[in-house]
């Protein structure tokens, strides 16, 4: 293993990784160490698991087979294996929506008690877009026919998704013209599935299309609903000031913290978190109080509408335990590694799992419905404050650092005074060069945050805006990007518009869910300078991406027309075709491609470039990268 | 006569060698009986990683001398004088890691095997797959490489081979590459994540 | 050409076999007071503890002096050498003419001066004999008095607790093993030891030992008693070189010699424990005494001896050993001087039990130590002989992943 200076750039990562060292605990970098080398025929894509005449792999050398056993070649192995990435990561976040979706319909039917309908105004502007009449009908009738609407989104009866409509004209033109309009959300990840199945769709390039409509289905589709009713159901988030890293954990209280991604159990917990008869339960068990704090995406959506702190991201969350400060961890789903139940045995930790879908080793499982999640919440932070008395030794090696989170769209077209005309002046003007979506996850085979920060940091100091999600909206935040002060690590342009508007330079716009915001406000620019989103100077970018999700956001950021650099390489170098229709061939077919460049100093150049090239392109200032 | 070459700069790490091999050395020789066996059959071949966690087939390299052969303290290590194989007698060997010490490649393993004396741990290495070749089989983990990083042939033809293949690589208008381009730019990237 | 080789040990037995394959023809004569057929020396310690049985000691077959021609003069000790006559002197028999003569007699084990150091029961562990007779007593030993902790008194210790004695171990050190670990794997070791029932006494010394005809205990120098049984006495080895002409032959801590490993003794040559050579670690004259070192030095000195003139690069001290449930190695300078001419990395994982030590001179290693997963300790033990700076990261030496790959750069 590499020393802690090489593994993370972050001060509470490396203190806690020592104490894992004398803890002898394992960790998410000891594994990854172990598995050196990686298998190459994975790391290319040439193996394929799809059928039992398998498995096969091709030799990327050339000499030994160069089909499998049903006679696919490296072309279609690889954009089969992409494709069933794809598939996956929109599967996740569009079932994440559908449980979104169920608990609106539960609240209309007045079963989900501690549930309610928090933002009436986005409920009405969404029911609007899907068509449904909310004139004379009270609120919980409204959401009933809206959460109906949406089912029928996942279904099979529509032509075309209903949120589509909030892309810009050009752009569904385009989806049309080349077939890939999303039709239903399942329906595009059932296709795809069905498509990579032995002997179905073996050209390469058909088949990467469907990969692009599966994406658009997530990201159009079950992502969007996901951000709309979570918005809907605990409010829009608005600018929120919080803190984050390992800090935030206090000593004196009760520490609970929420890992996974659905706001459905961690909004319950908050709540039950703010009741007076538990927090007279902690002063009683010698705490000051409970101390509510988020790891990974759940947290994300918590500080957005709440400003609960986040004590770190996916690379993190072992870490987290390790302090012995965490009374309970409760998880959901999605980026929760098997090894934290293993991990919190270590300490005191109680480890809850929630989900009726997914069940962890070393974990309690108590399962959340929309009907008992109020009770259950309760039960488990009362829970989580009696194993108070049994905590041992504390280690919390940092101090935390501020940040501001909350830019929802609607926060921010606020922020610019209702309307995002001053923005576009700003860009007309040349004071901000462009905007950049920075997305996804921390792998261990970055060093930890550097690539979020690095990147971050050389846009913004070259004036272009950034805004964040999900992992990398902590990794930032750490980093003291995330304060209205940082306008001073800003350039000059982007520095008087921010410092203007008193808000950062690097914009939290919410959880791996809500890159949809990112869609929406893009969308919106467009519209307001009648082009398509593929002419702006924007990019998209996930330097330290894992995940399946990731592959889909970074899917979907292309097909809806936005230059995005991967930091870690996808598994498509064993197809020189494939690899030269991700990196060159997409931009006659959607207006955009992909590049890879895990280094950031490299890849700010490459986004500088493509940024600068657009606005030449627009008539607008340009300078020479 | 046919050895054992190995090619690093086409390894993969695919592992399939190792359990290719561990399989040969079972008593089933089948994988999935082989799963199953009490001591479980291992590797005697070790994919390692370089530097930029390229795969690395490492074998025992049957040296001659042997330091391994010189530092036996038992007398367990000695070269078949047909084959030239160097190999450890399970039964002599008396599991005193001084053999460990002196291999320079560090092929060497300690543990329990199908071929030794129930519940003795003894020194374990590559025997070439002596037992395999006189059936006319070739080394195991020859079979199993499909990406060429282990191959069975004549040194000379090896060498012939490598040479050719260099001089093509420097020749300017080369038409093939050493290494395939996606594949170049695949280690390239694992390289540049490293080096961050 | 006639050849005297002193000593069957691994030393002479190499030299033998080296000077036989150079010259088929070459008279060889052999002389040893030990009257066996060459055995394995570090394997008495297994005998001891039970790993290896009596009759896979032999490092040779029964005809071995007779298959390689040479003529064994057994159970004879050497008076002296006559350097102007050429020839060496036995008690009870003529004098032995030589042209080229070898003196490999090895090291006999230091006694401690203390009481009634004659009763019976008292070993010390240098011989396979004296392995035997230990063994011939082990049915009447329960609590067995260990002197020492160095190789030898570590041995003893961990041979007997393997046959279930009770075990004291008196040391100087706070831990054993002083001389060839450093601090944090002499303290494993000794937890290791401690965990598994020995009882270490440290800083102090027997001053007589008590009982009729055979040891039933120690008077101590702190005044304590221990009661035993039996007693081992590990404190080092000298040279058997007390025939050597001090006059004519230069001896320092053992015999000196050159890079051809003769003495300044024209046609006297030297090799093994009684050897002095430079150490290849530390840089100067040293003796580490170990077999492998001996079998090389036995082999470079026949070689010489029988024409073809070969350097010796210098021998270095290593040692592998089992320790219950610590497989320990030691290679090179692992302890080195507090002067500023070397660093020290160092890499534990608590978890494996698992330590790992690298001592480099400028970017050279010069040793190393490691506990558990020991396997790539050979690729470490090439690079401290090459004395080449390293040109990767020294820390991924240490990491559990190291193989010897990465010792080919960034290919």
């Amino acid at each position: 293993m590499a020393t802690f200076e090489n593994i993370s750039i972050t001060e509470d990562a490396r203190l806690l990784l020592e104490k894992t060292r004398r803890d002898g605990v394992e960790t998410v970098w000891q594994r990854h160490d172990a598995q050196q080398p990686q298998c190459g025929y994975c790391e290319t894509g040439l193996s394929c698991r799809i059928c039992i005449m398998g498995p096969c792999r091709i030799d990327p050398f050339g000499e030994g087979p160069q089909r499998g056993v049903c006679g696919a070649d490296a072309d279609i192995i690889v954009a089969r294996n992409l494709c069933r990435m794809i598939a996956a990561g929109a599967a996740s976040h569009s079932d994440h929506g559908r449980d979104l979706v169920e608990v609106l319909a539960a609240v209309a039917a007045g079963k989900a008690p501690g549930y309610r309908i928090r933002d009436e105004q986005k409920l009405k502007s969404v029911a609007a877009e899907y068509g449904v009449e909310t004139d004379g009908k009270d609120t919980l009738a409204i959401a009933a026919e809206v959460a109906d609407a949406m089912m029928e989104d996942y279904g099979m009866r529509r032509k075309s998704l209903t949120l589509l409509s909030r892309a810009p004209e050009k752009r569904r033109q385009l989806w049309e013209k080349i077939g890939v309009t999303p039709r239903g959300i399942d329906r595009e990840t059932s296709e795809m599935m069905h498509r990579t199945h032995m002997g179905v769709d073996n050209g390469w390039q058909s088949l990467l299309l469907q990969g692009l409509r599966n994406a658009l289905s997530d990201g159009w589709g079950g992502s969007m609903i996901a951000t709309e009713v979570s918005d809907i159901l605990f409010g829009v988030p608005s600018p929120k000031a919080t803190t984050v890293n390992v800090g935030v954990l206090r000593e004196d209280q009760v520490n609970i913290v929420v890992h996974g991604h659905n706001p459905v159990v961690s909004e319950m917990i908050l709540k039950a978190c703010e009741s007076p008869d538990l927090l007279a339960l902690a002063r009683e068990k010698g705490a000051a109080g409970i101390n509510l704090a988020g790891v990974c995406c759940t947290g994300n959506e918590l500080l957005m509408r709440h400003g609960i702190p986040m004590a770190g991201n996916h690379l993190m969350t072992e870490l987290v335990l390790s302090t012995g400060a965490v009374e309970m961890m409760l998880v959901d789903y999605q980026c929760i590694m098997p090894s934290l139940g293993t991990i919190a045995g270590c300490y005191h930790t109680r480890m809850i799992s929630t989900s009726d879908k997914a069940r962890f080793p070393g974990m309690e499982h108590r399962e959340f419905h929309p009907d008992n999640a109020e009770k259950m919440a309760a039960e488990l932070v009362r829970e989580a404050v009696e194993n108070f008395t049994r905590r041992k030794q504390v280690y919390i090696p940092v101090q935390p650092v501020n940040a501001v989170g909350g830019f929802s769209v609607e926060a921010i077209v606020g922020a610019l005074g209702g309307t995002p005309e001053p923005l576009l002046d700003a860009i007309k003007a040349g004071k901000i060069r462009g905007a950049v979506g920075i997305v996804g996850c921390n792998n261990p085979k970055i060093k930890h945050d550097y690539g979020h920060v690095t990147l971050s940091r050389r846009l913004i100091e070259n004036d272009i805006l950034v805004v964040d999600t999900g992992c990398v909206s902590v990794a930032t935040a750490k980093a003291g990007l995330k304060v209205p002060e940082a306008i001073e690590m800003a350039g000059p342009g982007l520095k008087e518009v921010c410092g203007a508007l008193g808000i950062p330079p690097v914009l939290h716009l919410g959880s791996c869910v809500d890159n949809v915001r990112i869609l929406v406000l893009a969308s919106a620019l467009a519209d307001a300078l009648g082009v398509d989103i593929s002419d702006l100077p924007l990019a998209g970018a996930a330097p330290e991406w894992y995940s399946e999700k990731a592959a889909t956001i970074g899917t979907y950021f292309v097909a809806s027309g936005v230059y995005t650099v991967l930091g870690p390489m996808p598994p498509v170098t064993g197809s020189a075709n494939v690899v030269g229709l991700l990196t060159e061939g997409l931009n006659d077919v959607v207006g955009a491609t992909f590049a890879v460049e895990p280094d950031p100093e490299k890849a700010a150049m490459l986004i500088r470039r493509h940024i600068e090239g657009k606005r030449k392109a627009l008539g607008l200032s340009s300078v020479e990268v | 006569m046919k050895q054992v070459v190995v090619h690093p700069e086409r390894c993969v790490g695919c592992m399939q060698c190792m359990v290719a091999c561990a399989v040969a050395h079972s008593r089933s020789g089948q994988l999935y009986t082989a799963l199953a066996e009490r001591p479980r059959p291992r590797p005697r071949v070790h994919v390692g990683a370089g530097l930029y966690n390229e795969g690395f087939p490492n074998r025992c390299r049957h040296c001659d001398p042997a330091p391994c052969l010189l530092a036996c303290l038992a007398g367990a290590i000695f070269r078949d004088a047909h084959t030239g194989t160097v190999l450890i007698d399970p039964d002599k060997c008396i599991n005193c890691a001084s053999c460990a010490m002196a291999c320079p490649y560090g092929v060497i393993r300690f543990h329990e095997d199908p071929v030794a004396p129930p519940g003795k741990t003894v020194a374990v290495k590559c025997d070439n797959c002596d037992q395999r070749v006189a059936q006319g089989l070739a080394p195991a983990c020859t079979e199993a490489c499909k990406s060429g990083a282990l191959t069975y042939e004549e040194m000379d033809e090896a060498m012939r081979r490598k040479t050719a293949e260099v001089a093509r690589s420097v020749s300017t208008g080369a038409e093939t590459a050493a290494v395939p381009p996606a594949l170049a730019l695949l280690m390239a990237v694992k390289k540049a994540e490293l080096s961050l | 050409m006639q050849h005297v080789i002193l000593g069957n040990g691994i030393a002479g037995v190499s030299a033998a076999e080296a000077i036989r394959r150079m010259d088929p023809r070459a008279g060889i004569t052999m002389i040893s007071d030990e009257q066996t057929v060459p055995y394995s020396r570090p394997m008495i310690s297994m005998l001891l503890d039970g790993s290896a049985a009596p009759e896979q000691l032999p490092i040779r077959a029964e005809r071995f002096y007779e298959d390689l021609g040479v003529t064994a003069l057994l159970g004879k000790r050497v008076d002296a050498i006559d350097l102007q006559a050429r020839r060496v002197a036995l008690a009870g028999r003529a004098p032995v003419p030589f042209d080229r003569l070898l003196i490999a007699t090895g090291a006999d084990a230091r006694r401690v001066e203390a009481q009634n150091d004659g009763l019976q029961n008292i070993f010390t562990m240098r011989r396979r004999e004296d392995v035997q007779a230990m063994l011939a007593a082990l049915g009447g030993t329960r609590r067995a008095l260990v002197l020492g902790g160095g190789l030898v008194g570590f041995k003893a210790a961990y041979g007997l607790m393997k046959r279930g004695c009770r075990v004291t171990m008196l040391i100087t050190s706070a831990y054993p093993l002083s001389m060839q670990v450093d601090e944090t794997a002499g303290k494993m070791i000794l937890d290791e030891l401690l965990h598994h029932g020995l009882e270490v006494r440290v800083g102090v010394s027997v001053t007589a030992f008590e009982g009729r005809t055979s040891v039933s205990g120690a008077q101590l120098s702190d005044g304590g008693k221990v009661a035993c049984d039996m007693v081992v006495i590990g404190k080092g080895v000298t040279p058997a070189l007390d025939f050597v002409p001090l006059d004519r032959i230069d001896v320092d801590l053992g015999i000196r010699v050159d890079k051809h490993l003769e003495t300044g003794a024209e046609g006297v040559y030297a090799a093994g424990d009684v050897a002095q050579c430079t150490d290849i670690a530390r840089g100067r004259p040293w003796i580490n005494a170990i077999w492998p070192e001996a079998a090389a030095q036995g082999r470079t000195a026949g070689m010489n001896m029988a024409g073809r003139a070969v350097a010796y690069r210098g021998s270095l001290g290593r040692n592998v050993m089992r320790v219950f449930d610590l497989d320990v190695m030691t290679l090179g300078l692992v302890d080195p001087p507090d002067d500023g001419t070397c660093t020290a990395l160092t890499w534990q994982d608590p978890r494996r039990r698992m330590y790992r030590k690298l001592v480099l001179r400028e970017n050279v290693p010069v040793g190393a130590v490691l506990i558990n997963a020991v396997e790539q300790g050979g690729v470490l033990l090439s690079l401290i002989r090459n004395r080449a700076p390293l040109a990767i990261p020294p820390e991924r030496l240490l990491e559990p992943s190291f193989n010897v790959r990465q010792l080919m750069g960034w290919g």
